[in-house]
């Protein structure tokens, strides 16, 4: 049969399409055709794949004409990995391998003209992609296998070659070849004091009970947090120490993160399925590419995406560029980030924590207290600093608090040793747990996913506590997007302290959680 | 019957703060009250069932004392209780206090009370711990409650610079009220003292918190309020310190705070002196003339010390293109003279620069 069609799969951002590579050899003028919206590194498959063919020691059928079609065609498609299942259906088109053979099977892999496979970065969202579609069965280049295998209920072939595809098709011998190099080269560069991040405890934080309980809030409820202070005052320490108090990821979560990292050529499939979730600090001088994603061809997803069900953490937050600065806007309400370009407009997950912290002006030393204010900047510099702070994106936090500079009394610890790390994730996980619980039926995991209207009619606030938060906003202290945070954050804080809902001394700690007011000490009591 | 067998007696049968028996011990003695209430049929036989030895001994076997008028650690700010009118039907001088801890009560003269709200905020807990380091460092001791909050934020104030501090419990001295602050009431018990009106093993009643909180303004020679509501037991105390002639003070919060509303009540009533740290309480408590404090004022400007011509003369002297004499004057309504030797005594001052062209500010007048 001169016909013969062979699937693999096209990624667009993290929605992977299953596509049709069908091959028709018949008579006519000699050559090769590829139609079905296929850019450069595709057209180039066809070189690939004859040589591949060719040095593999297999016909490829150079007396007649080959037209490939790739179907859905008004897709536009991109990526090397598109060779294996253009060559795979040229040599079925051809009579070399069963057609029947390639029936809900997909190839991904790119080919070198000795006719070995190269790895390639996103198997793991496309073997997602093609598990959704009803596809049982993967051929994977070998070193990401494991990756592939992720995915349950799906046959992975790690294979070496074409040979060696062939060879599986035909139910014969598996030839030798070579092993396939592995995609990156992450683990080449390792360092001591790597793993730091691991080490920190929150017992070594003292003092600070406000910000340490925002946390907290922030953790169980995956609430976006903005901390301000003086230098010095523990900013940094403490959101480093976020991570510790996340609990493990679950099996969905983990798989997202995976396929992130998949599209971002860094995962690492021996480490197995990521358990801890992710913490991303990138530097103030990061470009708006790498921090919400981008790049040519083939979007790579940014240090948002990256930090998916985990922590982004951007230090000395109004130092990074403007244009960064306006685009987090769309991740901390959504939780995702589109990146549009002329052909194509692709989505990404982008549903971490975000942590934004800032000095009170551009020296890090003004402080509203009198008597232990340094600063040396003008009253102008600070005003443009603020205006730098506030705006749109604070608009978008959740919880804003104010540090003050360490004082001598916060050193006292044999009065109340600081808790730690491993005392509040347990809070932490109990009261992601009422969550999941409360959510199972919906499309979010934590009260800070949760869409406004469905919260305000299926798990609404007292009439009092609505009352407080109708207040606020006709004085105008509060927006209306505020309105609907501070309601998700009464959720979590009754969530932390075990209640059925959230009465009004949890909307009472939500608004000032929201607003920078001072907690009351005694909410911070309530919780542990 | 011993003055201190008897009072321990009258004690386990009194409630605390009980005006009219305490004003009866203070005036008669406690033998002579003693030996009257015995002849009472109720309460005389349950006064002779008492065995004030063994009390003693059983309280001596959790560590308390029993302090009485006369002891030499006995603190005489107890005394003016006598003369002040009661509070909500609660008064007089204690029959004796349950002390436990190393700390001699009579080390508490000079000492301040820090009192505030329970659900205090955090803003208002480290102000508090602050005030109560800055006092502590200054050698004097700090009395407070043993809550939540603002009572809490002032003993680990005190602990971080090593000063003397005392809680007054409401509650049997041997007891931990609340529970959660068995860790700050056993570092008193070991470091400072916890003091109660209340015999041991006693209940933290609402009412003997009323009585409790004239032992905290008597046993202080000043009392800070930092945050209360309006409804607040700080409000109390701080009624006593007013009864009881002792200094007292406020730290006023955000105009709009709950929190805050009752301190501002009393400075505004005109009660409480506003303070807004502890180097003031200090100016308040001390003796005229000690730790007397800077008046606070902004920055100096090398403007303020110019005369007032001078003044005139330099705002008319434009920043960048220099100006003449001549145009200055006009500017300024001066004869030239006048404006040239003004213009060059601010040139010596460092104020104006002088080129070709004329007069320009110099940079020192920027500011």
């Amino acid at each position: 049969m001169p016909f013969a069609t062979a699937h693999t799969v096209s990624l667009h951002g993290a929605v992977g399409h299953l596509i049709d590579v069908q091959t028709d050899v018949s008579p006519g003028q000699v050559g090769v055709t590829m139609v079905g919206r296929a850019d450069t590194t595709i057209n180039e498959a066809r070189d690939r794949c004859r040589m591949a063919i060719i040095n593999s020691g297999l016909d490829w059928p150079a007396t007649r004409r080959i037209t490939i079609l790739l179907s859905p065609a008004d897709l536009l498609k991109s990526g090397t990995h598109f060779d294996l299942a253009v060559a795979v259906s040229v040599l079925a088109a051809a009579g070399s391998v069963p057609a029947s053979s390639l029936a809900q099977t997909v190839f991904i892999g790119e080919l070198t003209l000795d006719g070995n496979l190269r790895a390639s970065a996103g198997v793991l969202p496309m073997v997602m992609a093609a598990a959704e579609r009803g596809v049982r069965a993967v051929f994977v280049p070998e070193p990401q296998a494991g990756e592939a295998s992720m995915v349950p209920d799906m046959s992975v072939v790690g294979v070496r070659s074409l040979s060696q595809v062939v060879a599986v098709l035909r139910q014969e011998e598996i030839p030798e070849a070579p092993p396939v190099a592995p995609m990156s080269g992450a683990r080449l560069l390792a360092w001591r004091g790597q793993e730091r991040l691991d080490e920190l405890d929150l017992a070594d934080l003292l003092g600070i009970a406000d910000a340490r309980f925002a946390v907290e809030v922030a953790a169980a409820g995956g609430h976006h947090l903005l901390l301000s202070g003086p230098k010095g005052c523990g900013k940094t320490s403490l959101v480093e120490r976020i991570q510790g108090i996340l609990p493990d990821l679950t099996r969905d979560e983990s798989l997202e993160v995976s396929a992130i990292r998949s599209l971002a050529g860094t995962l690492d499939p021996g480490e197995g399925f990521p358990t801890r979730p992710p913490f991303s600090a990138p530097h103030h001088d990061a470009s708006k590419a790498s921090l919400i994603g981008g790049g040519f061809g083939v979007v790579r997803p940014g240090e948002v995406s990256k930090a998916h069900t985990g922590v982004l953490f951007l230090d000395e937050f109004p130092l990074f560029r403007a244009d960064v600065i306006e685009a987090l806007r769309q991740p901390l309400e959504n939780g995702d980030v589109t990146i549009a370009r002329r052909d194509e407009s692709v989505t990404l997950p982008a549903r971490g924590m975000v942590v934004l912290a800032a000095n009170p002006c551009p020296c890090g030393d003004y402080s509203g207290d009198v008597t232990n204010n340094r600063c040396t900047c003008r009253e102008t510099q600070r005003r443009d600093y603020r205006n730098k702070v506030t705006g749109p994106v604070t608009d978008r936090v959740d919880i804003v608090r104010n540090l003050r500079p360490l004082r001598t009394h916060d050193l006292v610890t044999d009065l109340e040793p600081a808790e730690s790390s491993a005392v509040v994730r347990r809070r932490v996980e109990a009261a992601r747990d009422r969550q999941a619980e409360r959510y199972a039926e919906e499309s979010w995991r934590l009260n800070g996913h949760a869409p406004g209207p469905v919260l305000r009619e299926r798990w609404p606030l007292t009439k009092a506590g609505q009352q407080a938060v109708d207040k606020r906003v006709y004085d105008g202290k509060l927006s209306r997007r505020g309105a609907t945070r501070v309601h998700r954050l009464a959720w979590t804080v009754a969530d932390l302290r075990g209640l059925e809902h959230p009465g009004l001394d949890e909307v009472d700690t939500a608004l000032r959680l929201r607003t920078g007011d001072p907690l009351l000490v005694s909410m911070i009591e309530r919780a542990s | 019957m011993a003055d201190r067998l008897a009072r321990v007696a009258l004690a386990k049968v009194a409630e605390p703060g009980n005006p009219r028996l305490l004003d009866l011990v203070t005036d008669l003695g406690a033998e002579v009250v003693h030996a009257r209430l015995l002849q009472h049929d109720e309460l005389g036989q349950r006064l002779a069932e008492i065995e004030p030895e063994r009390e003693l001994d059983a309280a001596a076997r959790q560590g308390v004392r029993f302090v009485v008028p006369g002891d030499e650690e006995w603190p005489s700010g107890l005394d003016d209780l006598r003369s002040a009118d009661p509070v909500q039907e609660r008064g007089g001088v204690p029959i004796g206090l349950w002390v436990r801890g190393p700390l001699r009560l009579s080390r508490l003269e000079g000492s301040l009370a820090v009192v505030g709200s329970r659900s205090s905020t955090t803003d208002g807990a480290d102000l508090a711990a602050d005030l109560a380091a800055t006092v502590g460092r200054a050698g004097r001791a700090i009395v407070s409650g043993a809550a939540y909050g603002i009572d809490h934020a002032a003993h680990r104030g005190a602990i971080t610079v090593g000063a003397p501090t005392v809680a007054v419990l409401a509650c049997g001295a041997d007891r931990v009220y609340p529970a959660k602050h068995q860790q700050l009431i056993d570092h008193l018990a070991a470091q400072g003292a916890v003091v109660s009106e209340t015999v041991p093993g006693g209940a933290p009643m609402r009412v003997r918190f009323l009585s409790r909180n004239r032992l905290i303004a008597a046993l202080s020679v000043g009392t800070v309020v930092v945050e209360a509501a309006l409804r607040s037991g700080a409000l109390n105390t701080a009624n006593w310190a007013t009864r009881l002639n002792r200094q007292l003070m406020g730290v006023p919060g955000p105009v709009t705070s709950a929190q805050s509303a009752g301190v501002h009540q009393v400075i505004r009533s005109g009660a409480a002196t506003l303070v807004t740290s502890g180097e003031e309480v200090l100016e308040l408590l001390g003796a005229v003339g000690e730790h007397v404090l800077d008046q606070p004022r902004g920055k100096d400007r090398p403007r303020d010390a110019l005369s007032h011509v001078q003044r005139r003369v330099l705002d008319a002297v434009p920043v960048s293109r220099s100006a003449t004499s001549r145009s200055i004057a006009r500017v300024v309504g001066l004869a030239v003279d006048e404006v040239h030797t003004t213009l060059q005594a601010l040139e010596r001052s460092g104020m104006v620069e002088c080129d070709e062209d004329g007069w320009r500010l110099a940079a020192l007048a920027h500011d």
